[in-house]
């Protein structure tokens, strides 16, 4: 991270003053004030703007149309009661296209162009990060709602960055103690073999070590698997009594239909990471195999969820989705904190806006969870209740899809190596603004 | 095909002068237009990429469709230099255009005695090794995530430095070498060596007869163009600090492919400057307006192929063409367009 | 052995998908000397159809959608499994028409326009079926599961390689038995002499592209129910297509059929032993190939180098 400290001295004033000193030929461009570089007149009257980095094509862009219909419920919310510190709250949102070089493009745009306040929104971690470099320059509070990837609030954290998701070490924690004793210790772990299955394989394989398990094979899938028949074939062979499966994006869509069509969810236990709703709403519930994880669901028997729900439906009557589901609730939660932020703080003044951030608390009523969370100012990852769930056989209501199985208390299924691994920008190495 | 203007012989012509000024004062009218100062870094390395792309398309007839293999590798190298051995930007950049220019030459030798769709079926098999590579070898590349926090060196002359990081800053640097390549292929295009590639295109077997090594010449110029790609390369990590595995992908090699032949690189020097201007306006300026902007651009893709397939360069040498004679100044004009070719 | 044997089979029948995937794409490169980019676009749309023929939206038919959806799934199966791919074919056609202006022109002209009618299929289908995971229903007698030697296999991989083969054996058939066959073929080599000998060359064009288009639906109709249905999901079968028509040699029917199997058996067996070389494993095996053999398998000298 010692090379961050570098980037963070320009910004988009020095930017302009650059610009305006090649006009005038002189040789001022480059002097301070470096610490407090970007302000803009905050009179009431000015819109605060919020860039909306969620994907619209590629892989994750049903996951990201989901993501930002929970950003712009929040965010109507507020304006609904005039706004944030007295000033409407609008949105501007460029498609990302799940790719991280475009990620980088949309944030310099969003930020340079359209001076955007705050950044939120993504669900592919390398978007994310990159999204989360170019804001980190600027000194852009940037929210990742959706990114489940270890490395987001680990070794790729950064001091504007807020991760709102479980990830799969928390998943991971939720699951494997209990697995073990129900299931069995012979384990396998089906990893998909890239950045994030290689952590989430890890985490597992830590755990079920520790609770006396014992890993008999791991079987590494390539990125772009589409026929698993073979691997399948393999894990017969090995006969294990638990199957962990850490196999992300379109290849778990292949993957779980292939399991389903053989039967497999069935004759062995499996342990999935998260199932994200937008990828399971209106399939066959044979995809929906084994035990995976979820930080919420639209029928959790609590106050205000069945009402949250009403809303969504008064606010989305077109929608295919006709529930919200965990992607669209990461969404709205992290855009509804971060408005209720910057009214506490008083100020779009981003340092003043990360320190409540860091201090965040948010009671489990509020959170419609059932425990407290709050915000690990270490990692700057949400630490909230994780669900276990399976696929709810045997009800009338094609909607209702999940049975939650279990939760797990924030502290149950904390990450101790994103501690270990984040290595954050100082505060006072992070370029302030006032938009 | 194309007519023979009188600037095309001279050592450079004005109209690289008209684009390197109108390029220079970029950071002045940038933003008062509405858009932003690393659009004009992007733009300005994926015309180094188109240019050195279209000596191979435009002037060799040698369709490469796994060229973002090469502007990847210049990007990884870039940054691993700077991640593995010591933050220098001369050294970076000599080992992106070295790396892309060696892993250019192995390909090339695969494919320089191919021709047509079959050089372009190898060309896609080649680009998608690289991506594979770049995918599954994490531990050089970091995978699907690339490789982050690479850092933007200070430019070093020796007696003075100056800091890159901001996208001014940069912008200004990667002009300079955009201005240098500029130079460095007009010259080459019409140099003896690129009469003999417009002359292997045009017929390969009548340029073997003649006593050329066609083989030695098809092979040099995939490498150079691999290595000019690798240049753009490395500049692009620079710009966004990070090398990803995307650029890789058949749909990016189809991209450049497309912006090259949109501007018109097939008739014209200037095609790859058009086509990437174009494209990166019409993303920046359709992605805002509407989601669906791949399928319109798409549309606008197929309907230029399908009526226009000179690209914009043919299209306005056409019109000129017509209205020949009316006025110097769209002569003059044309002159900027047509000069690529004689 | 008793290990190695299910992965062989497996591997095969892998291997007949494959060879089904390149099967449109080598009949349209074999005869129109041009690279069908499109290939993976008209493979989703195959599937897009098959769905909606077997399942409609009700809102927007009425009583005959109800009507229709009381029929037996195996019935609405088997007519989208017969007409979704015509379905393909007339849109394959429609590209075809708009091929014409290109010909004559540069190949590269060919491909490009391929290029951008698989970015516009590609968006159209986004918009009209939305961005999420669709599926399609197989009829219950082909789907599930089978035990043979203490393993599970599944019953519609099974099925689907017999539709493999079908596909293949009537395309064999067509070239190799019917009047129609030879003039294809003597197409690939010699457009020229057809042409001279009173062929209507345009017809035969919009004929292969068609059959070649129709090849592709069905390809993703069959393969919908194993890998899952998307908008994107036709990269995944364009890019093995043509390494499999380059592996296997340009033009050539068995060069396609051969191709496919032996990639199948690499990505079959390699995912047993060595998982996380399965994919990268078709490229491996390409590369050797063309490095002893510079025109694939079975690829003679062809009229497309020239």
């Amino acid at each position: 991270m010692e090379r961050n400290r570098t980037e963070t001295r320009l910004s988009r004033r020095s930017v302009l003053k650059a610009a305006s000193a090649l006009s005038a030929g002189a040789a001022m461009a480059f002097m301070g004030p470096w610490k407090f570089n970007r302000v803009h007149a905050a009179a009431s009257d000015r819109p605060i703007t919020i860039g909306l980095t969620s994907d619209a094509s590629g892989q994750y862009a049903n996951s990201g149309a989901s993501d930002r219909r929970g950003m712009l419920m929040a965010i109507a919310e507020f304006n609904d009661r005039g706004g944030v510190l007295g000033r409407k709250v609008e949105t501007v949102h460029i498609d990302t296209e799940t790719t991280p070089a475009t990620g980088s493009r949309v944030a310099e745009r969003l930020i340079t162009r359209h001076e955007c306040a705050f950044l939120v929104g993504a669900v592919s971690s390398g978007v994310a990060n990159a999204i989360s470099q170019v804001a980190q320059k600027y000194g852009t509070v940037y929210l990742n709602t959706n990114s489940s990837s270890p490395t987001e609030s680990g070794k790729n954290c950064h001091r504007v960055k807020f991760v709102w998701d479980g990830n799969g070490t928390n998943f991971a924690q939720a699951a494997v103690n209990n697995a073990i004793s129900t299931y069995g210790t012979k384990w396998l772990l089906l990893t998909n073999d890239y950045v994030w299955g290689h952590n989430t394989s890890a985490a597992t394989r830590m755990l079920v070590e520790e609770f006396g398990g014992e890993i008999i094979d791991e079987i590494l899938v390539p990125q772009g698997t589409r026929d698993f028949s073979s691997m399948l074939l393999k894990v017969q062979q090995a006969a294990p009594q638990v199957v962990a499966a850490a196999v992300g994006g379109d290849d778990q869509k292949a993957m779980r239909q292939q399991v389903a069509q053989l039967g497999l969810g069935d004759s062995m236990a499996w342990i999935n990471n998260q199932q994200d709703w937008p990828d399971v709403y209106g399939l066959p519930l044979d995809n929906l195999f084994g035990v995976f994880g979820t930080t919420w669901y639209w029928k959790l028997d609590l106050p205000g969820v069945a009402e949250f729900v009403q809303r969504y439906q008064a606010a989305y009557p077109d929608t295919r989705m006709r529930v919200p589901g965990n992607v669209f609730y990461n969404g709205y939660m992290a855009t509804r904190e971060l408005l209720a932020a910057v009214e506490r703080a008083g100020s779009t003044n981003n340092r003043m806006v990360i320190r409540e951030l860091e201090g965040l608390k948010v009671s489990a009523a509020d959170r419609m969870q059932h425990d407290d969370a709050y915000m690990n100012p270490a990692t700057h990852q949400m630490q909230q209740t994780i669900y276990l769930a399976t696929a709810n056989h045997g009800t009338e209501e094609s909607d209702d899809m999940f049975r939650i199985l279990s939760q797990s208390a924030p502290d149950q299924v904390r990450d101790a190596a994103a501690d270990a691994a984040c290595s954050m920008e100082s505060l006072d190495d992070t370029p302030t603004y006032e938009m | 095909m194309t007519k023979r203007v009188s600037s095309a012989g001279r050592w450079l012509p004005r109209e690289m002068a008209v684009l390197l000024v109108a390029l220079a004062t970029l950071p002045l009218w940038i933003e008062p237009v509405g858009l932003y100062q690393y659009l004009g870094v992007e733009i300005a390395i994926w015309m180094i990429y188109g240019l050195g792309f279209n000596l191979l398309l435009g002037y060799s007839g040698l369709p490469s469709f796994g060229h973002g293999a090469f502007f990847g590798i210049g990007a990884y190298a870039f940054g691993l230099f700077q991640l593995w051995a010591f933050e220098s930007l001369w050294l970076g950049i000599l080992c992106a255009v070295f790396a892309a220019f060696v892993a250019g030459a192995v390909v090339a030798c695969f494919l320089s005695h191919r021709r047509g769709i079959y050089f372009a079926l190898m060309t896609i098999a080649f680009g998608q090794v690289f991506w594979f590579i770049a995918i599954k070898w994490h531990a050089v590349t970091g995978g699907e995530d690339g490789l982050l926090n690479i850092p933007r060196p200070a430019l070093d002359v020796g007696l003075a430095s100056a800091g890159l990081e901001s996208n001014t800053a940069l912008y200004c640097f990667v002009l300079a070498v955009l201005a240098a390549v500029l130079v460095l292929l007009w010259r080459l295009v019409h140099s003896p060596f690129g009469k003999v590639l417009q002359a292997i295109r045009q017929n390969e077997a009548r340029a073997r007869f003649v006593g050329y090594n066609v083989w030695m010449f098809k092979w040099t110029v995939f490498s150079l163009s691999a290595a000019i790609a690798g240049l753009a390369g490395s500049l692009f990590s620079m710009a966004q600090q990070s090398a990803y595995p995307d650029v890789i992908s058949l749909h990016a090699s189809g991209i450049i492919v497309m912006m090259t032949l949109i501007g018109g690189g097939f008739v014209s020097f200037w095609g790859p400057v058009i086509g990437v201007t174009v494209y990166f306006l019409a993303r920046d300026v359709l992605g805002t307006l509407t989601e669906t902007w791949l399928l319109w651009f798409g549309l606008m893709f197929v309907v230029a192929v399908l009526f226009k397939p000179e690209g914009i360069a043919g299209a306005w040498q056409e019109h000129v063409g017509a209205a020949s004679g009316r006025s110097r100044a769209r002569r003059a004009l044309a002159g900027l367009l047509s000069t690529g070719r004689d | 052995m008793t290990h190695v044997l299910p992965h062989l089979l497996n591997g095969l029948s892998l291997g007949l998908l494959f060879a089904l995937i390149a099967l449109g794409f080598m009949l349209i490169v074999g005869v129109m000397e041009l690279i069908n980019l499109a290939h993976g676009s008209l493979f989703a749309l195959g599937a897009y159809f098959a769905m909606v023929i077997v399942a409609p939206d009700v809102a927007w038919l009425g009583a005959a959608g109800e009507a229709w959806l009381a029929l037996p799934l195996s019935v609405r199966y088997v007519l989208a499994i017969l007409v979704a791919p015509l379905l393909v074919a007339v849109v394959g056609m429609g590209l075809e028409l708009c091929m014409r202006r290109t010909y004559g022109r540069k190949a590269e002209y060919g491909l490009l326009l391929t290029f951008g009618a698989a970015l516009v299929i590609e968006e159209t289908i986004r918009l009209v079926w939305g961005p999420s995971e669709r599926y399609l229903q197989v009829p219950q007698a082909i789907s599930g599961a089978f035990l043979f030697a203490g393993l599970v296999y599944s019953k519609y991989k099974l099925f689907a390689a017999l539709f493999a083969m079908a596909a293949i054996a009537l395309v064999w058939l067509l070239l190799e038995r019917t009047p129609y066959g030879a003039i294809i073929k003597a197409g690939a080599h010699d457009s020229e002499m057809v042409r001279a000998l009173g062929i209507n060359l345009t017809r035969l064009r919009l004929l292969v592209f068609g059959l070649g288009a129709g090849l592709a639906g069905f390809a993703g109709i069959v393969l919908t129910p194993i890998w899952g249905l998307r908008p994107h999901v036709g990269i995944d079968a364009v890019i093995p297509a043509f390494l499999i028509i380059v592996l296997g040699g340009v033009g050539s029917f068995w060069g396609a059929v051969i191709g496919g199997i032996l990639v199948g058996l690499a990505v079959g067996v390699t995912g047993a032993y060595a998982a996380e070389w399965s994919l990268l494993s078709m490229y491996l095996l390409l590369i050797a190939v063309v490095t002893v053999r510079a025109r694939g398998l079975l690829g003679k000298k062809s009229a497309l180098e020239a």
